[in-house]
């Protein structure tokens, strides 16, 4: 049973069930270079990973509300040809609003760029010149067009809330790389969080240490980080030093107790955060030449590139997986990708705050050699229908949800660079060649972590859950 | 384990067999051959796609063959393809027959392969891979004897539960451990039991009580306190993810879904039979029509999310309500019987004997279910319905003394005052006024009495205004009883500084804060009022001109709300900008409507609070005309006679009377409000709609509906009969009521099975049973079987009341072992299952905030109400934020219990330390040692006021003696005595930086925070 768990060290958590005390229990406290997962029920401990890692940490930019395929990286020359005519097609399509209008061409020019010649439209500029980095997958599928059950889905693989998202499950998989940061951090979008708030980034039935810990754009990064009154000098650190020494002197009286040595450990670990923390979040220690690359002088691009650079940054201290959102929450006026009203307004204005900052990103990773064992995801929820969000006879600016066929790309470890993997049908609405269901995209991360997702397992009420639940297929396809 | 019981049953089998077959009769099919198939074959060979097409589970298609053909001949083994492919171990593929089975095999096929009940069962037995029929917390409840132990034992055994767990200890060469101190006991007690810690006079008398029964005596004291509901309502509310808003996209609040939480505490508190306890909130609403109980009760059904947001398209609606069907037939499966229904929605259960027929089966009890609102209407006991009457007579003769008293004088001042300067026009006759006079805050012009305003957060009454600091200090008033539609709000105030951004003069609200009509300075637009309201619904720019004077003088400001929704801004009896249409006027319901003083609308904190001076106030319930805005404003003051001056005129008797008289009314007003409360009630709980028919869903797929099913249990669940008797068209109460009866039955064994262990894991740590609401197949198996068998025995027996059940465990030997380790047991039993020794626990993040509140002498210990938030609630484009606001804004110092859990809106230090996610069930929670809880517990800003608070307590108690202090800092956060190289020890600390630096020290230490 993992009824306690303490976090304490590198790489991993040691769980036990009661306060067994054991020379080797403090040993795998302090030790360092082991994952130790203990299986809920058996308590048996198993090794991670489970094979040859390719990633060691992640990037995840979680796209809010939808991004046109069609528009972005799945080219449809046939379009062109259907704009204006009806879809040709024998059911009825299901979509959110049920509003069927006419079919509308992209609304952005496609080019092949780089080496490798992938398409991508002009929506991207920045990212068009990093094509031969990005892994496109263009037969993505989805269980539901409702954004937040889409999103849960997305990032849980479950549509309801109380499971645990991706970061947690890599967060407990393997731990952090560092005693003085969380493993998994958030960083949300400045202009607000997504709907349902901290729901996105919840732990589910997960021990708490594996929740997302979103920074603040404001006041400390992390709650808590410092004293809320000032004291006086010395008085934090004589503190902790009395604090160590009741606890030892209670230790004497209670007998060698595991758990509570873990606690006296963690708060050497807190005081560490105190000084990691505020460092690696002072980004005026990067170079002019760097801000800029990331945009940080620009209005429109320095909230992205803020945290891109941040992201880079928490990536280096060691922190396992970082996720950046695009867009908050539904609702108008749009602060998100949730194009119904006027798809060519509202991607344009969103891909500008993060076109620049997330090539840029991608440049800096690969300049310093950390592209190759870092896995970037960039993903929406679904994508968008070809036919416009508006009456039957008409052409109009908007588009619907559309759960049966978009585009998400990866980028860096252990990819096939510069690829497409997967397409839809002639006008981009339904995957038709290799349908690639979420799950199988988490079996794939996990796989590229050295994670057998099938393996990767927590009891909770009556189920061994995994992320996967009981699906998922490695896209070995798109695997170097 | 499972594998080796399952074994052993088979070789007794097997060797009845060997003896039959000696003298070659044909096995009987049905007791040897049947469960040799279900258990070794069908795992694949069954069902719509069984493997190589081959059907081992009726006689037709056994017979029949697979994709190989024909594979059994009758009389002749050798020519069977069954038997080839046994006999060479191929099949079954991982782990080939034995010799006994397979002998057993042959002889039925050389017999002539007969067939028996047509149908085999592939839920009967249990299997490597499954539980079946015969699984172990399926069975009925037998009536164990607790074991015979050596009468030498039996002088530590304090009750059978002893003898059970002894046995097993002695078995595995292990003993139990010496009794816990005296001190480590009532701490222990005090938590397990109240989830609270004892008082330094509570551990004195239990330490000083010599009598035979002192412990015993403890533990029916603690289990009358009322804090023992809310301690036990917290481990329910887990287990049932009871949660305060929606989740999803919108995660709109649930404002009345407290009456169910409360409902769970005072159930508790009152013992109510566990089995009741269950079939109210499984069916209250039912059950007992009429009772506002049952109606909080069946608030179970709905505690869970639930998505508001609905597509256009049908199947996508569909499949959301199937999701959340499948989330409550889980819950209800795991809370009640152990069980995980839910995995059976899409396949028959992997694991537990149950199909996806069943599943459906019992998600059609459940179909009408639907989440809503309900206001009851009570009707008034007679003694209330005389109580009001009487009051309300009281009250009219009161207003008549009074203005006997009063209006004489009044006239006299304001004709004196007249006679000195004439106005010309009357001014407008208001609703209210408020003057801040003498020690008054205020009150109704008209209604004497009424207004029971209460100053928080340090504002003060001076010079005849209202001083708020723009901290936390405010006033509000009790609610008030009219109607508010059309309205005008105004106010004289001076402004402490100009650069203040979001200050509320006066507002109107709604009492959850919620909704809210106010004078606000600065907030969107710097220097310049605006028309406040909730989400700026009703707000935009008047475009006035920006404030330069109200640091320096009184400046008059009054908004007018019409009823076509238009609203008027003046500033000193002149239009301020421009009047704009606001959409829709806001209304304010009598009851549910309160006025607010120097803060934008409540929760207290952020910007909302105003720094200034509030001279005088006036509400009224219509829409004045610019003309008598001019009027009010000109005539200022002249036309109110204040308190003081009134005071001032009348005599000392007639002072007297009339403050008599005004005392009076006051009280009469709060009795009468409550009896008019008490007579209405909204809650958030089960609206049921017609169920429907249900079918099943081939894959759990909502477009590809099969079979019809009548709603009814499982048949796995022996001792009770799983058909109702219901067509499929059943109504929701006859469904829900049916459900209730067959969860609750008597014999259903898993139902005082799951509850016991519970209990048993929240005492212990760890239940018998290591998977509280799990007791199928993936779950753990008993450690203690019988003694868990005999615990559902007498908690039956006791009629299901949980508080015996609390004093029989507690009251054992077993539960008041000391902690103390010892290596040997260590060795044998890590984890204790054997029960070796009491295993130390961590408090729980509630026990941490309300011991740290306790050890304050500061913990509103009010039982029952709405409860607090801790949270800023918005919205913002149609979904619903949750921002934490700082707890020492609150003034709350509630249990957490209490506290208001949006499911987007969790508290980072509760988090921190374990509190789940309210969305999720959580029968036993992981305790985390993490970095991010040493932070919480030193920094957050709770812990330095909490401490101040500690050590102002226990310097008032000892004095300037630092010795005595930290002796008392000891008693109060340990349950013990320092002792004098303790105290040696700490002084220096405690010289440099105060007392309060090393409350906040003992508040994170170890011997703090966990039990032992």
């Amino acid at each position: 049973m993992p009824m306690s768990t303490h976090i304490v060290n590198r790489r991993g958590f040691l769980s036990s069930s009661t306060a067994s005390i054991t020379s080797t229990a403090l040993l795998s406290l302090l030790m360092r270079d082991r994952a130790v997962l203990a299986d809920s029920v058996s308590g048996e401990a198993k090794g991670l990973p489970h094979h040859p890692v390719q990633a060691k940490r992640v990037i995840h930019l979680c796209l809010c509300g939808g991004v046109s395929q069609i528009d972005s990286f799945d080219y449809k020359p046939e379009l062109e040809k259907f704009h204006g005519k009806s879809l040709q097609s024998e059911e009825r399509p299901a979509t959110f609003f049920n509003q069927v209008g006419l079919i509308r061409k992209n609304d952005w020019g496609f080019k092949q760029h780089g080496e490798s010649g992938l398409w991508v439209s002009d929506l991207f500029p920045h990212l068009s010149e990093v094509a031969d980095e990005l892994t496109v997958i263009r037969s993505m599928v989805a269980d539901s067009a409702n954004h937040t059950p889409a999103t849960f889905e997305e990032n849980s693989g479950f549509r309801l809330n109380g499971f645990p998202v991706m970061g947690s499950w890599v967060s407990y998989g393997l731990g952090s790389e560092t005693d003085e940061l969380p493993s998994f951090v958030v960083l949300p979008d400045s202009r607000g969080l997504p709907a349902g708030g901290t729901i996105n980034w919840s732990n589910g039935f997960l021990p708490a240490q594996h929740q997302g810990v979103a920074f603040q754009s404001e006041g400390t990064p992390i709650h808590d980080l410092f004293p809320a009154r000032q004291l006086p000098d010395g008085q934090d650190r004589d503190s902790r030093e009395l604090l160590a020494q009741l606890n030892r002197k209670h230790l004497e009286e209670t007998g060698v107790d595991d758990a509570m040595m873990a606690r006296m450990h963690s708060y050497e670990l807190a005081a560490k955060m105190q000084l990691a923390v505020p460092k690696v979040t002072d980004l005026n220690q990067e170079t002019t030449v760097t801000r800029k690359m990331y945009g940080l002088d620009e209005t429109e691009t320095a909230d992205f590139g803020a945290r891109c650079l941040l992201t880079r940054r928490l990536l280096e201290q060691g922190v396992r997986f970082v996720q950046l959102f695009s867009g908050g929450s539904f609702g108008s006026p749009r602060i998100n990708w949730d194009g119904h009203e006027d798809v060519k307004k509202n991607h344009s204005r969103e891909a500008a705050r993060m076109d620049q900052p997330v090539a840029a990103l991608i440049k800096d990773l690969r300049q310093r050699g950390m592209l190759e064992d870092t896995l970037i995801l960039c993903t929406s929820e679904f994508g968008r229908t070809p036919f416009t969000q508006s009456a039957a006879d008409k052409v109009g600016t908007g588009r619907d949800h559309n759960m049966y066929g978009f585009s998400i790309w990866m980028a860096g470890a252990g990819l096939k660079h510069g690829m497409a993997y997967g397409s839809t049908d002639d006008v981009g609405w339904k995957a038709v060649e290799n349908p690639v269901h979420w799950y199988d995209y988490h079996a794939t991360v996990l796989h590229l972590l050295g994670i057998d997702h099938e393996r990767l397992t927590y009891y909770h009420n009556g189920i061994q859950r995994r992320l996967t639940n009981v699906h998922g297929e490695v896209l070995h396809g798109i695997l170097s | 384990m499972r594998s080796i019981s399952s074994t052993l049953g088979l070789l007794l089998l097997l060797g009845i067999t060997f003896s039959r077959s000696a003298v070659a009769e044909p096995p009987d099919f049905d007791h040897l051959i049947a469960p040799l198939i279900a258990r070794r074959c069908l795992s694949c060979h069954i069902g719509h796609e069984p493997k190589g097409g081959l059907d081992l589970s009726t006689r037709d298609s056994a017979m029949t063959g697979g994709d190989s053909g024909k594979v059994i001949q009758a009389g002749h083994p050798d020519e069977s393809l069954l038997w080839d492919y046994v006999f060479s171990d191929e099949m079954p593929p991982k782990k080939p027959l034995s010799d006994a089975e397979k002998t057993l095999l042959q002889s039925w096929i050389a017999s002539g392969a007969k067939w028996g009940t047509e149908k085999i069962d592939p839920f009967r037995f249990t299997t490597e891979h499954r539980a079946g029929g015969d699984w172990w917390s399926l069975q009925p409840l037998p009536s164990p004897s607790p074991p015979k132990i050596e009468p030498a034992d039996w002088d530590d055994a304090k009750n059978p539960i002893d003898a059970f767990v002894y046995a097993r200890l002695y078995a595995a060469g292990l003993t139990p451990s010496i009794e816990a101190d005296r001190r480590s006991l009532i701490r222990r007690l005090s938590f397990d039991l109240m989830g609270l810690p004892p008082t330094p006079d509570e551990i004195h008398a239990f330490l000083e009580d010599k009598s035979a029964n002192a412990y015993e005596n403890l533990v029916d004291r603690l289990l009358a306190s009322p804090h023992y509901g809310e301690h036990w309502a917290r481990h329910w509310l887990d287990v049932i993810r009871f949660g305060e808003s929606n989740g999803f996209e919108y995660d709109q609040p649930r404002n009345n879904a407290w009456p169910y939480r409360n409902w769970v505490i005072n159930s508790l508190n009152n013992d109510l039979p566990y089995d009741e306890f269950v079939r109210l909130q499984l069916a209250g609403d039912v059950l007992r029509p009429k009772s506002i109980d049952a109606a909080a009760a069946v608030g179970f059904l709905v505690a869970g999310p639930h998505n508001t947001t609905l597509p256009a398209n049908e199947p996508m609606r569909m499949t959301m309500a199937q999701d959340e069907l499948e989330d409550l037939v889980g819950v209800i499966g795991q809370t009640f019987l152990g069980l995980t229904v839910n995995c059976a929605r899409c396949h028959d259960h992997k694991f537990d004997p149950i199909s996806q027929k069943e599943y459906y089966q019992l998600a059609a009890l459940l179909s009408g279910v639907r989440h809503g609102e309900r206001t009851i209407q009570v009707k008034l006991r007679k003694d209330d319905q005389q109580r009001r009457s009487n009051i309300e007579e009281r009250l009219v003769r009161i207003e008549v003394e009074l203005d006997a008293i009063e209006q004489p004088i009044r006239n006299s001042i304001l004709s004196v005052r007249k006679s000195g300067q004439s106005t010309g026009s009357r001014p407008p006759h208001a609703l209210a006024t408020w003057e801040f006079d003498g020690d008054h805050i205020g009150r109704y012009q008209e209604k004497r009495g009424t207004l029971n305003a209460k100053a928080n957060g340090g504002a003060r009454v001076e010079d005849g205004s209202l001083i708020v600091g723009g901290k936390p200090a405010y006033v509000a008033t009790q609610p008030l009883s009219v109607d508010l539609g059309e309205k005008t709000l105004e106010a004289w105030v001076t402004l402490d500084n100009l650069d203040q951004r979001g200050g509320g003069v006066l507002t109107v609200q709604s009492l959850d804060g919620l909704r809210f009509d106010a004078i606000v300075f600065g907030e969107r637009e710097p220097k310049k009022w605006m028309a406040g309201s909730n989400g700026f619904v009703r707000t935009k720019s008047f475009t006035g001109i920006e404030e330069r004077e109200a640091e320096k003088r009184s400046i008059h400001f009054a908004i007018v709300y019409r009823e076509d929704g238009t609203i008027f801004g003046y500033r000193d009896g002149m239009p301020y900008g421009k009047p704009y249409h606001s959409g829709t006027l806001q209304r304010f319901k009598s009851g549910d409507v309160q006025i607010l003083f120097g803060m934008r609308h409540s929760p207290v904190g952020g910007n909302r609070m105003l720094a200034g001076r509030i001279h005088r106030a006036q509400l009224y319930d219509r829409a004045l005309t610019a003309g008598e805005i001019e009027t009010s404003f000109a005539a200022g003051d002249l036309n109110f006679v204040s308190e003081s001056e009134l005071l001032e005129k009348l005599t000392p008797e007639q002072r007297q009377s009339r403050e008599m008289l005004v005392d009076e009314a006051q009280k009469l007003n709060i009795e009468k409000e409550a009896i008019q409360k008490s007579q209405r009630q909204t809650l958030y709980t089960c609206v049921p709609q017609n169920p429907g028919i249900t079918r099943v869903l081939r894959r759990g797929n909502v477009t590809d509906p099969t079979d019809e099913v009548a709603p009814a249990g499982l048949s796995a669940v022996t001792g009770v009969q799983a058909d109702f008797q219901l067509a499929a068209n059943a109504s929701d109460a006859d469904r829900r009521r049916k459900l209730a009866e067959w969860i609750t039955h008597k014999e259903n064994p898993l139902f005082a099975r799951v509850i016991v262990n519970r209990l048993w894991h929240y005492h212990f740590g760890q239940g018998l049973v290591t998977t509280p609401s799990d007791f199928g197949f993936n779950g753990g198996t008993p450690s203690h079987p019988e003694l868990l068998d005999w615990l559902a025995q007498q908690l039956v027996r006791n009629e299901y009341s949980l508080k015996s059940l609390h004093r029989l465990i507690v009251t054992s030997a077993t539960y008041r072992q000391s902690s103390t380790t010892n290596a040997k047991a260590v060795r044998l039993d890590v984890d204790n299952r054997l029960l070796w020794r009491r295993t130390p626990k961590r408090l729980s993040a509630e026990e941490i905030r309300d011991a740290v509140l306790v050890a304050t002498g500061k913990l509103n210990a009010h039982v029952g109400g709405k409860g607090y938030r801790d949270v800023r609630h918005f919205s913002f484009k149609g979904s619903n934020f949750y921002e934490s606001v700082a707890e020492t804004s609150l003034g709350a110092k509630r249990r957490t219990i209490y506290r208001f859990t949006p499911r987007g809106g969790r508290n980072p230090f509760l988090d921190t330390f374990d509190c789940p996610d309210p969305s999720t069930s959580t029968p036993q929670r992981a305790t985390t040692t993490t970095p991010l809880q040493a932070l919480a517990l030193m920094n957050n800003e709770l812990i330095f006021e909490m401490t101040d608070e500690f050590a102002e307590r226990v310097t008032r108690k000892s004095g300037d003696n630092l010795a005595a202090q930290i002796r008392r800092v000891y008693l109060i956060a340990y349950a013990r005595e320092a002792n004098d190289d303790e105290v040696a020890f700490a002084s220096p600390f405690v010289a440099k930086y105060g007392l309060p630096a090393f409350c906040r020290v003992v508040l994170n230490s170890n011997e703090f925070l966990y039990l032992r």
